[in-house]
């Protein structure tokens, strides 16, 4: 029996959202949407907010103003665990493994809304795409290299099929030709299969190949938005991210 | 020989403890100071079923529960709240030793402060491998073993102890992973409230009679296994348990048992000067 990594996508979008920390807003009047098939990328200086958008989407953070919906729902400040029910499958930049736990165990964990006897299957598809992964299961997943570790977050999400993916900087820290690697063949291949694809990513150029539609952000609401290609094209974005100096924070 | 029978039974107790001690800080982030104050107060919930009639034995299943509600309840309607006022975490340590100092004098309100022991005969001896060890001492022994499997078994094989250390580690992705990290945390409360009760009423039946102050120093054994093992490391507290029972007892057989506590502070003391994140822990623990 097939197993697949991932459901038919459903469309995820904001509508003037504002979130934050404290009631104080980081992030505000965010209209974005990332639809089935697509890979959106939000691109931006450091401390633009791109991260607190994220986690504002998944439940982590407070949404002060504004809505999130997904498939048509709205689940705006829905706690993170009925978030993932939903299908939205999140890895974040940093701490997004368990690390005392073993690659089969973080596996688990990722399919806890599972029946146990799904688990196996899924487990087994999961390493089907991840076939490094396999020889690992009973390590520790704080032993395991950068771009180890980035793909068991990503198996660990996986791992409930879903629906959308929201990945922060799934290259951060990794060599140039891993972080490659993973942008060009999983990340763009999880939209390839339908899925939804939200990414944000500090390697500008990277994440322009690989995505449909782009959002930059600046002082933490967005300033520009268009395809890679009318991207490319405007001086404004060329001379801030492809070329070296930043848009005003 | 005999003094290492004895380290024995203080390392099985003492173990019980620990591992629930230690969960407590594991999966909720409390260092919970209050809980030989609900230690002592389970005792005494089956040392009163005792002598109305109940049997030693059955009484001890009074002492868990107690220990198990309390500590859910202490969570619940004392820590969480705290905890949720993003306060800093020192505020909550003051709390629990606020509610230990309550508990503990409370208690000694209500029951006075005479010494009292259960109706309950330590059984017959046996001698082996030079040590002297009562029936009751072997039973303790028996419980300690089956509670530390059951505490392996549950934390490595189920699926409750798996969310229960991936909550530990890292609860915001836990709950991105779809576990209810609030209902997990509750059931660490009551597993881990029941093996305090457990280890209250073992301690009150081994040392034959108690009173309401009896586990007010206990805190200083916990404390020194729990950081010898590493703090929030069930595997730890085990081993820092077996170290510091030993210790302690052995050490009281050459000096005094008056300075149980001492031996056991001074090894805390070493342990957080040379590696505060113990033996079974990581630096990122600490």
């Amino acid at each position: 029996m097939s197993v697949e990594l991932s459901q038919p996508g459903l469309v995820l979008s904001t509508t003037a959202l504002s979130a934050g920390y404290d009631g104080r807003a980081i992030v505000s009047d965010i209209s974005i949407e990332a639809s089935p098939g697509k890979v959106i990328s939000i691109v931006g200086p450091n401390g633009s907010g791109k991260s607190t958008l994220l986690k504002a989407l998944v439940g982590v953070v407070r949404v002060l103003d504004g809505t999130v919906s997904v498939g048509g729902n709205d689940i705006t400040n829905l706690p993170s665990e009925e978030v993932a029910k939903l299908g939205v499958g999140y890895v974040p930049q940093i701490d997004d493994v368990f690390p005392p736990l073993t690659v089969k165990e973080n596996l688990e964990i990722g399919g806890y809304l599972l029946r146990r006897s799904e688990i196996p299957d899924r487990i087994a598809a999961v390493v089907d795409r991840f076939p490094r992964l396999k020889e690992m299961m009973s390590r520790k997943a704080g032993k395991l290299s950068g771009g180890e570790r980035k793909m068991l977050a990503m198996g660990r999400v996986l791992m409930l099929s879903p629906s959308v993916l929201v990945l922060d900087e799934p290259t951060a820290n990794l060599a140039p030709m891993v972080a490659t690697q993973l942008l060009e063949e999983y990340v763009r291949g999880f939209a390839d299969q339908g899925s939804t694809v939200l990414l944000v990513e500090q390697r500008a150029k990277s994440a322009l190949r690989i995505s449909d539609w782009t959002y930059v952000l600046g002082g933490g609401r967005v300033v520009l938005d268009g395809a890679p290609k009318d991207l490319q094209e405007n001086p404004l974005f060329v001379e801030s991210f492809l070329g070296g100096s930043s848009i005003p924070k | 020989m005999s003094s290492f029978g004895f380290g024995l039974i203080t390392a099985a107790v003492l173990a019980i403890a620990t591992v629930g001690f230690t969960m407590q800080f594991a999966v909720t982030n409390v260092l919970n100071l209050a809980y030989g104050s609900v230690m002592i107060n389970s005792a005494f919930v089956s040392y009163y079923l005792n002598v109305h009639g109940v049997t030693a034995w059955v009484s001890l299943v009074g002492g868990v529960f107690t220990g198990s509600v309390v500590s859910w309840a202490l969570n619940r309607f004392i820590f969480t709240p705290f905890q949720r006022r993003n306060l800093a975490p020192i505020t909550v340590v003051i709390v629990a030793l606020g509610v230990d100092l309550v508990g503990t004098f409370g208690l000694q309100a209500i029951v006075g402060g005479g010494y009292v022991s259960f109706r309950q005969s330590p059984g017959s001896e046996y001698h082996f491998l030079g040590m002297i060890l009562s029936g009751l001492q072997l039973v303790i022994l028996a419980i300690c073993a089956v509670v530390l499997g059951l505490v392996h078994w549950v934390l490595k094989y189920t699926r409750l102890g798996k969310a229960m250390r991936a909550t530990s580690a890292n609860p915001n992705l836990a709950r991105n992973s779809g576990v209810k990290v609030q209902r997990v945390i509750s059931t660490t409360w009551l597993i881990s409230g029941a093996l305090c009760g457990l280890a209250g009423t073992v301690l009150a039946m081994n040392t034959g009679v108690f009173e309401a102050t009896s586990a007010q120093l206990y805190i200083v054994l916990l404390l020194a296994a729990m950081f010898l093992g590493g703090p929030g490391e069930p595997y730890g507290a085990m081993f820092g348990a077996l170290t510091i029972g030993l210790a302690t007892e052995i050490s009281a057989a050459y000096f005094s048992p008056q300075y149980k506590e001492v031996i056991a502070f001074l090894a805390l003391l070493g342990m957080l000067t040379f590696r505060p994140y113990g033996i079974f822990g990581s630096e990122k623990t600490n």
